[in-house]
This record gives structure tokens, sequence and C-alpha cells, in this order.
């Protein structure tokens, strides 16, 4: 490890302010890198999670590291903490565009910056299908601001490889995004779908920067699924005093072709007239950012009164995590001299089990092990399933007691 | 796109052959700089790319055979493999991707059903050394871990790593503080220690004392979650595979063993005990314990059957009830040794 490292691994470099972000699997926090004062994003993932998986995390954070792209947001390093993976992210002081609309834009941007933010997405998107990822989950709130306006697309979370370690595959069949800009084919599951499925995602998110929210958003995710499918693919809504070109208007056509076959690609697209509207990234910081209270100095108040609880918040995911642990099984016995002494006092006291039983029990359930790609596994939330006679029985400690004796006697009538 | 080589068609042969030019240049000349350099650089880097469209396809179209069978027969008739791994640290990272996924995808290509990777890399065996010490460098580490992954897949290329002093130092790549390396090289070792039922059972034979003493201390002892997690799911994969059965009834027989995975077992985490579990039942299960585990066992008897009774999983699962069972009935029914 030669070179000194600008973003050191490890959490006591770090110093966690607010929470900037909140996806299914991970926390995202304003953080400051101690030695250089940097502020940068953490975003903090729980290995113990539900649904968390290893082989998954593994390729997130890796593509992450090697993304050099201006406009895909890049991991800077990740390390473990506990059970949590940390990953340190460029910090993007405006947040996301769904950030951005829900604050000062809520019926939607003008034209010319949505060409100007959909030109740097879809030079994002290039890149990554160039790869062969797919991104799987391209919507405004991934799409992130910094305060020079640059544009980036983010949260690999869902992104899936095509390219499998040297073999191509055909497509991937499974069911992950976000409702309301999933292409048909995705949600339809019955054929394997590939780099085109973005392309769909971006066409819905241009809607989305037209309007200040996704068609379908305002009905359930079933009726959205159900209205993706069957019914005629959105376009441009006519509100009075909005216009839009035609241009844009043929983009989204373009996109929104339910045969993923006739959608163009990224690198097409790119080429429409529609981004020749586009302009600079100051031109986006110009319109955009001046409208938002600033989140650098309005917010400093409240960040530090919210910090201490972040950080109180963390200190005490750590307690709870070690407190059943210290209430179960104190520690083995493993002295084998001092085991063969205390041999000769069996059998066991049942009296320190049923003192001792009131705890928590923590289920875990992993469907099929040979199947598992690797390590990570499914690790789905506690359900007590105790069988038949857990239902009946209030107290916990009596059942294990009843079923212990059980056992014990069947056993010493074998043993002798 | 409608064809892939727009201004004048190169053949797959002749790609490669540019290539491999293009990549002595960079290897050996250290005159030329600035713009000439750049340009070269730049000409190299679409090559690459250009390749990496025959072997994958780009996109609209899908790979052809006979192109790829062309280009892999060019790119092993002469040292380019060796060319690209020695020069990747020269590349820019998106050219280090793409001549990644290239090498990644000619480990797979047949040529009249042989694959000549496999043949190449025999008689090139010091490109692992390269490919295996890249893990020590931050910016090369993802290309050169995910090359090596390829790599041995060919039985041969396996063995040859697994005999070789580098197996030592997979314990300090997996330790490493960077996650993205340190779990690059965690599936590497994976893959070393699971994909050649034969090779792996014989290396496990031959290394037991110190393969298991450093696994013990560096990997299932160790400080961080993940390590933990990983390595003792991959404990039970490797104990569990019949082929490694020997190794098994040997592991199984020591009480330091015994006593890390009854540590494990009694984490707080969900997911480590649930591992460890798939081990230990094999110390209880065993019909031949030594008396020393045995004294381990019925010493934590009452909270080993506490322990169990509380042990479960969300969705029924016959097979980890009936192990459950077994591992109760064994314990159980153990005598001490000494009073019998």
């Amino acid at each position: 490890m030669g070179k000194q490292q600008k973003y050191p691994v490890g959490a006591e470099h770090y110093k966690l302010f607010e929470e900037i972000g909140c996806g299914a699997s991970a926390t995202v926090y304003r953080a400051i890198c101690i030695p250089s004062q940097e502020t940068v994003a953490v975003k903090v993932l729980d290995f113990e999670k539900e649904k968390s998986d290893v082989c998954k995390i593994v390729h997130e954070a890796q593509t992450m590291t090697l993304i050099d792209h201006p406009n895909l947001l890049k991991a800077h390093c990740s390390f473990v903490a506990d059970h949590y993976l940390w990953v340190v992210m460029p910090f993007m002081s405006a947040g996301s565009c769904l950030h951005i609309m829900k604050s000062a834009f809520p019926d939607g941007l003008e034209e010319k910056v949505i060409a100007t933010i959909l030109r740097e997405v879809l030079r994002g998107l290039e890149n990554i299908h160039q790869h062969g990822d797919i991104h799987r989950d391209v919507k405004a709130g991934n799409i992130m601001v910094d305060s020079h306006g640059a544009v980036k697309l983010g949260d690999f979370g869902v992104s899936a490889s095509l390219f499998d370690a040297g073999n191509r595959l055909h497509g991937r069949k499974t069911f992950v995004g976000t409702p309301c800009w999933m292409a048909p084919e995705v949600l339809l599951q019955d054929d394997d779908y590939d780099f085109k499925a973005d392309i769909w995602s971006f066409g819905i998110t241009a809607l989305e920067l037209a309007h200040g929210h996704a068609p379908f958003s305002t009905l359930s995710p079933m009726k959205a699924i159900v209205k993706t499918i069957q019914s005629a693919a959105p376009g441009l809504d006519y509100v009075a005093g909005k216009k839009f070109s035609n241009s844009f208007n043929q983009v989204i056509a373009k996109c929104l072709q339910k045969d993923p076959h006739n959608r163009p690609s990224a690198k097409e697209l790119l080429k429409h007239s529609f981004f020749k509207k586009a302009r600079s990234s100051e031109y986006v910081a110009c319109t955009l950012l001046k409208r938002l209270p600033t989140l650098g100095d309005g917010a400093k108040e409240l960040q530090i009164r919210e910090a201490t609880i972040v950080q109180k918040k963390m200190s005490d995911m750590k307690k709870e995590e070690i407190a059943p642990y210290k209430q179960g099984i104190s520690a083995w016995k493993f002295d084998v001299a001092d085991l063969k002494a205390q041999a000769s006092q069996l059998p066991d006291d049942e009296e320190s089990i049923a003192r001792k039983d009131q705890v928590e029990c923590s289920v875990t359930s992993e469907s099929e092990r040979e199947l598992s790609c690797c390590i990570g596994d499914t690790v789905t939330e506690n359900a007590p399933q105790n069988g038949e006679e857990q239902h009946n029985l209030v107290e916990k400690g009596e059942i294990a007691i009843v079923q212990q004796r059980g056992r014990f006697k069947v056993s010493t009538e074998i043993g002798h | 796109m409608k064809s892939l080589f727009k201004s004048k068609p190169k053949t797959p042969a002749e790609l490669v052959r540019l290539t491999r030019e293009l990549l002595i240049f960079v290897d050996t000349d250290s005159t030329t700089k600035g713009t000439k350099r750049d340009e070269k650089m730049a000409e190299l880097s679409k090559l690459i790319r250009d390749l990496k469209c025959v072997l994958y396809g780009n996109g609209e179209s899908e790979p052809l055979v006979e192109a790829c069978v062309q280009l892999t027969q060019e790119f092993f008739k002469q040292n380019t493999l060796r060319l690209i791994i020695v020069c990747l640290p020269k590349l820019n990272l998106e050219t280090r991707k793409d001549a990644t996924q290239v090498v990644a995808n000619l480990q797979r290509q047949q040529v009249q059903s042989r694959l000549i990777a496999s043949d190449y890399l025999e008689s090139n065996k010091d490109l692992m050394d390269i490919l295996i010490t890249g893990y020590e460098n931050m910016d090369l580490a993802l290309h050169y871990g995910a090359m090596l992954r390829e790599c041995i897949r060919h039985q041969i290329i396996a063995r040859y790593v697994l005999e070789s002093e580098h197996m030592k130092k997979f314990f300090g790549y997996i330790q490493l503080p960077n996650f993205d390396i340190a779990s690059d090289a965690s599936a590497t070792f994976k893959e070393l220690l699971t994909r050649h039922k034969s090779t792996v059972a014989e290396f496990l034979t031959k290394n037991y004392d110190w393969f298991f003493a450093e696994y013990n201390k560096n990997l299932l002892e160790s400080t961080n979650y993940i390590i933990r997690r990983q390595s003792v799911k991959l404990l039970g994969d490797m104990l569990l595979d019949r082929s490694n059965s020997p190794v098994m009834m040997k592991y199984v027989c020591s009480k330091d063993n015994l006593r890390i995975l009854m540590n494990l077992l009694r984490e707080s985490s969900k997911n480590i005990p649930l591992e460890a579990f798939h081990v230990f039942k094999l110390f209880a299960a065993n019909q031949n314990k030594p008396p020393e585990i045995v004294s381990i066992l019925v010493a934590n008897r009452s909270k080993l059957l506490r322990f169990f009774s509380e042990f479960k999983l969300d969705k029924e699962d016959e097979q980890f009830e009936a192990d459950k069972a077994q591992v109760i009935k064994e314990i159980v029914a153990l005598e001490p040794k000494d009073r019998s």
C-alpha cells in the first residue's frame, strides 16, 4: 500500500453528521473526513439487515471504487466497522433532483435545465452500459447535484452486471427497481432484460423532471405496475403556462417504447437534437441552486443538533446489539482440567435454566444453503415459530423446561 | 452503431496484432513523450475496447463465434497476455477495466474444443505471481484480482497457486482494511478452496496444520465481523464437502476448534451463529469424539440445550430442524468418558 490514502479507511477518521438519505438497506450521512476536514457523504449499510446480500454489496463497492466518470458518483473508499459497511463518497450538497424539485420546483423544471441534466445522466449511463452494467434504478431521486451544478448518477445499490466475470449473460431476470420507473419487460418478468430497461427508466425520469413527479406516482405500486404494462406509454402533460418542445417529446417517445429493441441506446440518444439545448453546469447551478435554501449555512444549527443525535443513535445501536448476547449464554466453559472436576457434579442444574430463560430469541433463516451464491445470505426478521406448543403457553421459560425435560427423559431411558 | 469498425474494418487477428505492437511500445519505449505518446495510448485504449466488443458483443449484437476463435488464437500465439498484464499499470482506469474483461473472457474461449488459455498459462505460471501480489497495490488489486479468479478456473493453475507460497499471503490480503480489495481477495480464496475438489482435498490434507492454524487465528477469530462471517461459511462449505471428509474428521477432533466454533455460536449476529451451527453439528455428530471434546460438551450441556431450544429459523426448514434434533440428542446422551 505504497501511497498515502487521501481518504483513510477506518470509522475513527470520519465524523458523522445529519442523515441526508435513507434507502432500503442503507442510510447516508453527511460527514467530515477528519484529517483533511473535507465534507463527504458516508453510506452506512447493515450487513445484519434483512436481505443484505454480501455478494451484491461487494459488487456495488467494487463498481463504485472503479468509477472514473464525471457523471457517476464514485466511492472514495469503503471499510467495515462493526457489522456495518461504510462507503465514503463525494458530498453532493444540493441533494437529488427529487429533493430539489420538492423544495423549490414542485411543478417540475424548465426544459433547458432538464436537457442539461438528462445529457449528463445519459453520459453516465453510456459509461455504465459500456462496462456491461445495468443501473436498474434511474430516477430523479438518484440524480445528484453538487454546489457547482455538476450532475452525477448515484446509488448502484441494485445495479447488476451483464458481464458476469467473463461471460456475457443474455439478460437479467430479477425484479429490482422502483415500480413507477420500471420498464414493462422488467415488470412482466417473462423476458430477460438488458441495458434498454435503463432507457425506459430514463424516459420516465424525463417526465418526472418535467412535471415534478413520475407518471402513475400517485397510484399504489400495484396499480402503477398494471398501468405500465397495460396502458399506452405516458407522455408530457400540457399544463397551462408550460410548453415543451417537439424534440423533448420525441426523446420521451423514443425511450418509452414497450418493445425494448426499439428504444435507442444511451450512445444513440446522446446524438438527438434535443440535447443541443443542454447548457453548462454553471447554468444548472445558477437556475436551480439559487432558489434552494443553502444547505451549507442555514441548516448548520440544525446539523449540529442532529449530529449529536446521530452519534448517539449509532452508539445506541451498538448497545442494543450487545444486550441480548449478554443476557443469553454466558461464556462457555473450556478449561478441560476444570471441566473434568466439574463433570462429576453432573447432571446439570435445570433450575438455572428456568431463571435465565427470559431471553429474546434471535432467529435466523437461510433457505437454500447449497444454492446461496457466496458467503452472504438472505436473512429474515425474527418470527417466533416455536412449533405447536408455544401458541398456548404464556411463559416462554416454561416451554423450554418442558421440552428439555421431555428430551432428557427419553434420552436417559435410551442411555441406560 | 451499424458496424463495429466504421472506417476500415479490421479482422479480429489484426486487432490483436496491432494491440500487441502498441503494448510492446508502451512496455519498452521510454523516450517518446508528450502528444506522440498520448496518441499511441489513445489508440491502444481504442483497440482494447474493440477487442472487448468482439468478445462480448456491443449491446446490439451478440458476439460471433468465429471472430472470437480468431481473436483467441492470435492472442495466445504470442505473449499478448503477458504484455497486457505487465503494461496494465500504464493504462488508464477505463482501459484497465476493458483489459480485465478481455482477459477474463479469454479464459473461457475454446479453440477446437480446447481452452488454449490454460495451455498458455501452464507454461507462464509466473504470471500468477504478478496477479496475486497485485493485492498489495491498491490501484491494481481489483483488476488483477478479477483476472486471477478467472485464471484459477483452470485446475492446473489453481493447483499451482495452492501449492505456492502465495497461499499464506491470502490471510494478510483478506485482512486489508479496504473492503473492496479484502473482499476480492476473499472471493479468490474461496474459489481456490472450493472449485477443484480433488486438488483442494490434496492441499488441505498436506497443509492441514499450518493452514487451519492460520485460518482459526486470522479469520475465524478476527475482530472484523465480515471476515468471521465469510470464513465460518467457507469453513462449512469445505468441511461438508464429501471429498474433504478425512480433513473434516481431523478438524472435529480438536478442542481448540470446538472452542472457536462455540464462541461463534453465541455471537449476537443472526448470520454467524447459523453458519457456525453447520460446523458445530459435525463435532456433535462425530461418533468417535475424543474425551476432551466430550468433556467440553458435557460441561456445557445445560447451556447448549438451552441455547438450541431457542435457536430457530424464520421459515420452516426440515433439514435444519432435523440437524438440530440430532445435535440435541447427541449432547443429551453424552456421558463423561472418565466416569464410564
